[in-house]
């Protein structure tokens, strides 16, 4: 049984120890690496993608995707807390006894072990009250204990005497933090949610280790509308949503919420967090590819997908953007900022080539000198946003004009049966003018010429059956919420604030002690000046030799006027 | 504030007694003043032009009282209780208040000679003189440093006095840029203005000032002029990446992101480059230590031995920069988590910069530690020091460079 209470002892003796806690800082400092390398809470399919089968498993059974909520890492933190709680088991009643307990006397030995230490032999028989009211008068702000002993008079004198109460509350306030932090995750949630301007919602979804999991909100959150600002530069400016409260079917609150201002209500925070598309209806313009002239207009929305039953393609719309702030400065280098105007992103699929990704933008691309460049998009082959490559259809499509004039300037081509030299050309497309115009040229036809041109070029070779364009567009935003509610918090600032204290106490008040022996001695007078400090001796060495240049003089005069 | 106003008693008696007693009060006072005329002036508070509202008629009025009020509190109080005129925090912080309030009027007379609005353009940023004040800074930085190692080889006073004399030079202009650059966002147009603490470049800046400034400071106070060449080298390695950032166009001024459109970031920002500055000054300390050390185990009986810091000396400098740097860096993570409450929702994510902030504190907490315990010596604390700079280096750099995260408008582009 003994040696089961001796094992206990020498085990909580070990559990406070400095050199466990060195271990254990680094420990959970290296820990924490690997978290920030390893990216976490990611797609375990790029998990498996990125490690390969065998270090996928390894990785996942370690918990690594997700690792500042494993059991280990959580018993790290819960070990921290256990050793900083034996160590304030273990040393806070000797500090307090010790910041209690002043003894005013100092003996001889003690006396000769300390560095900084001056020592006076003065003739007479000197007052000791006027010799340490010397004293007093050159220190500011220390506390003065005065204490005779055999004929010795000591005076005591402490600045920081409650140092030590730095340590403690340092010590306490980080495991005030911690339990903070456990209320948190134990009683807090976060997760987002994402309200379309117009409509209402009050669920939120958040990761849970590898899941998803939703959680309702006592109250229905209602957008009722999204707005961006932005710089002249085209970089966003402000985020901003105006939100209706509705609780138990009244409305009890509406406010405008931006990022870095969140809204409370009922213990929940609500954030401004994303945007996005919030389905926003679009009409597309369909050009056939089959040289029939052909085009229709198609009803859809963002995030639906619209089949074609007779060629098979089917289109997903997967965004839209009302705006596009690009750079069009022509040289590498320069800055030319400005809203090319809306786009639509989607998926064109159909059995007869591999799907495709394309942004179509709604206007054509007029550059830096103000020309036409004709219609454009750009176009993924592999479905990845970093592969598009811009594709120039040549002609401007938002003018039905041109798609004719394309179509007149093909048959002609084709009523040359081949005869391919410039001449040719020029009739050929001089006949389509007249076809589509008349006698009447539309002003600027010279580019309208060579876009058509291009566009002869570049559209036979396109293996799709239409060509899809953003015609019409009734935009809706969705605003992307945050939710949170934190019962830990307020104890994790209070913890943070003692903290902040305790470490001020620590390192700028050190206790710093000095002692006045004064000793009659046969006529003459010995007196003995020595100081101690817990830390930062350089200043101290320096304020202590200040003390004794003016004390000597001090001392001096009264030795002389004795 | 500079070693040249130290070695002359008029001016050192500015420092002293009763007229730093009357300087911190009205300082004081002069704070208290404005933030009076924020709370409850005609115009109240306005984000976007307080650093105008501070600077006109309405702001001379305002602080100026305030400071009046402040000295007269100050004069009546030490006359009541002259014992206060021992007290050592004015004497200690008013040098340095008197260091701002200088570069507020540096930056006020250089912001005179900026072009005119006509020419001014956010596209092109070059005829803007923050950047010459800046590249004057560089210059001299890199000289200061020259300059204290040649104090090594050369230890006469005049050659001191001249690295000491150019550090003090480039730490001022540094100041008066960034200020300069405040003042310049708001060129632009007005709803661009934002403190220079937003982006690498300017933190950067204000990273030399302070790591500069920690080491002078403790230059002064304990002669620990050998200890410049290994700071010095630290600041200038630091700027020629500031010179690389400028090169590749990281030092435009460019608006501020929603995110950051915070007044924490004018407070989290420069308290975390306080930490990261001493940090900066305690690895110099850990290095000159090895040097020292491994100088002294050859039995070397160089000249250089005679202006290096003793051993001990060299020790303690090291804890005194850690002393400074570790409760400024807990508290600028302190301030980051509650704004990151604010902004993102939780005080802590676990996102690779506060992650990385915890190790550096972690770190730096096991170096405290060590010192306190028995086992751990001067040596082995010297590589820590270096060590732990490391780990701060790549807290402040690495993560922005490696690791994405919600800190990314850091990132390098």
């Amino acid at each position: 049984m003994k040696s089961f209470t001796d094992l206990f002892k020498q085990l909580w003796q070990r559990l406070g120890s400095m050199s466990l806690a060195i271990v254990l800082l680094m420990v959970l400092s290296i820990a924490s690496v690997i978290g920030t390398v390893l990216l976490q809470n990611q797609d375990q399919g790029d998990y498996l993608q990125q490690f390969g089968p065998l270090w996928y498993w390894v990785f996942r059974s370690l918990g690594l995707f997700d690792m500042y909520h494993t059991w280990w890492f959580l018993s790290i933190l819960g070990f921290l807390m256990l050793s900083l709680s034996a160590c304030l088991w273990r040393n806070v009643p000797k500090m307090l006894k010790e910041m209690r307990g002043r003894k005013g006397t100092v003996n001889d030995r003690s006396l000769s072990r300390l560095e900084l230490k001056e020592e006076w032999q003065l003739e007479g028989d000197l007052s000791a009250e006027s010799l340490q009211e010397a004293l007093k008068k050159r220190l500011y702000g220390w506390e003065f204990k005065a204490t005779e002993e055999n004929g010795a008079h000591f005076l005591r004198a402490d600045k920081g005497r409650f140092h030590k109460t730095g340590y403690i509350s340092v010590h306490a306030a980080i495991l005030i933090v911690l339990v903070g932090g456990f209320l948190s995750v134990q009683y807090g949630f976060r997760g987002n949610m994402a309200v379309p301007e117009g409509k209402m919602e009050n669920t939120i979804t958040f990761l849970k280790g590898t899941e998803t999991a939703a959680l309702d909100m006592p109250f229905d959150i209602r957008c009722n509308s999204f707005v961006i600002d932005f710089f002249p530069t085209g970089a966003p400016k402000e985020f901003r949503s105006n939100l209706t409260i509705i609780d138990e079917g009244k409305e009890v609150l509406t406010s405008d919420i931006i990022v870095n201002e969140p809204l409370f209500y009922k213990g929940v925070y609500i954030y401004q967090a994303s945007f996005g598309d919030g389905g926003s209806d679009v009409s597309l313009k369909l050009y056939h590819l089959d040289g029939s002239q052909r085009t229709r207009t198609v009803k859809t929305g963002v995030y639906k997908t619209w089949t074609d039953k007779q060629t098979g393609t089917s289109i997903e719309v997967t965004d839209f953007r009302p705006y596009n702030v690009e750079n069009i400065a022509e040289n590498f280098g320069e800055k030319k900022f400005q809203d090319i105007g809306p786009s639509i992103e989607y998926v064109m699929r159909s059995p007869d080539f591999k799907p495709v990704k394309i942004k179509a933008y709604m206007n054509p691309y007029i550059d830096a000198n103000g020309n036409n460049q004709g219609s454009w998009l750009m176009v993924s082959m592999s479905g990845d946003a970093k592969d598009y490559e811009s594709v120039s259809l040549g002609l401007d499509l938002t003018n039905p004009q041109e798609w004719k004039l394309f179509h007149a300037f093909f048959n002609r081509m084709s009523e040359l049966q081949g005869t391919r030299d410039e001449q040719a050309n020029m009739q050929a497309f001089k006949q389509a003018m007249t076809d589509v115009f008349g006698e009447n040229r539309p002003e600027g036809f010279q580019h309208m010429a060579v876009r058509t041109i291009q566009a002869v070029q570049m559209l036979p070779k396109l293996p799709w059956h239409v060509i899809p364009m953003l015609e019409d567009y009734g935009h809706v935003y969705y605003t992307g919420l945050q939710l949170a509610q934190d019962p830990g918090m307020n104890t994790v600032w209070v913890g943070s604030g003692i903290l902040v204290i305790g470490l001020c106490i620590m390192f700028y008040m050190p206790h710093r002690k000095l002692w006045l022996v004064i000793r009659p001695e046969s006529g003459k007078t010995h007196i003995t000046l020595a100081g101690l400090t817990n830390r930062n001796q350089l200043s101290f060495k320096e304020t202590f030799n200040d003390l004794f240049i003016q004390i000597d003089e001090d001392f001096k005069n009264q030795s002389g006027k004795g | 504030m500079t070693a040249i106003t130290a070695e002359s008693s008029l001016l050192g008696n500015m420092n002293q007694g009763r007229w730093a007693l009357l300087r911190f009060y009205a300082y004081i006072g002069l704070s208290l003043g404005i933030a009076g005329m924020a709370m409850y002036g005609a115009d109240g508070y306005n984000e976007d032009a307080f650093l105008y509202q501070i600077l006109s008629m309405k702001g001379l009025i305002w602080g100026g009282t305030g400071a009046l009020i402040g000295a007269g509190f100050a004069a009546t109080l030490s006359a009541m209780k002259p014992s206060m005129l021992l007290g050592r925090v004015a004497p200690n912080t008013v040098p340095w208040l008197d260091g701002m309030l200088l570069m507020v009027v540096f930056s006020v007379i250089a912001a005179q000679f900026e072009p005119a609005a006509s020419q001014i353009s956010y596209e092109d940023q070059s005829n803007l003189i923050a950047g010459e004040i800046i590249m004057a800074m560089n210059v001299v930085f890199i000289f200061s440093a020259v300059a204290y190692i040649a104090y090594l080889f050369a230890p006469e006073a005049f050659i001191g006095r001249i690295a000491t004399g150019s550090a003090w030079f480039a730490v001022y202009a540094g100041g008066t840029a960034l200020l300069l650059r405040w003042h310049e966002s708001y060129l632009f147009d007005m709803d661009m203005g934002h403190a220079p603490v937003s982006n690498l470049y300017e933190v950067f800046i204000l990273l030399f000032m302070i790591t500069a400034t920690v080491y002078l400071s403790f230059e002064r106070r304990y002669q620990a002029k050998g200890l410049g060449a290994f700071v010095m080298v630290l600041v200038s390695a630091g700027v020629f990446f500031g010179i690389w950032l400028d090169s590749v166009g990281q030092a435009d001024i460019k608006p501020l992101v929603p995110a950051l459109q915070s007044y924490w970031m004018k407070i989290h920002v420069p308290m975390n480059f306080v930490g990261y500055g001493a940090f900066a000054v305690a690895c110099g300390a850990g290095m000159a230590y090895l040097v020292r050390h491994a100088m002294e185990a050859r039995g070397s009986s160089s000249r250089m031995l005679n202006v290096f810091p003793s051993l001990e000396q060299l020790d303690q400098l090291a804890y005194k920069s850690v002393a400074v740097g570790f409760p400024a860096f807990t508290l600028a993570t302190i301030l980051g988590a509650a704004w990151a409450a604010e902004a993102w929702g939780g005080y802590w994510s676990w996102d690779p910069k506060e992650t990385w902030a915890l190790i550096v504190w972690l770190v730096y907490g096991a170096y405290l530690h060590a010192r306190v315990s028995h086992g751990w010596h001067g040596k082995a604390l010297a590589w820590w020091a270096v060590a732990g700079f490391l780990v701060t280096v790549f807290c402040f750099l690495g993560v922005n460079m490696y690791l994405s995260g919600l800190h990314s408008y850091g990132r390098l582009t």
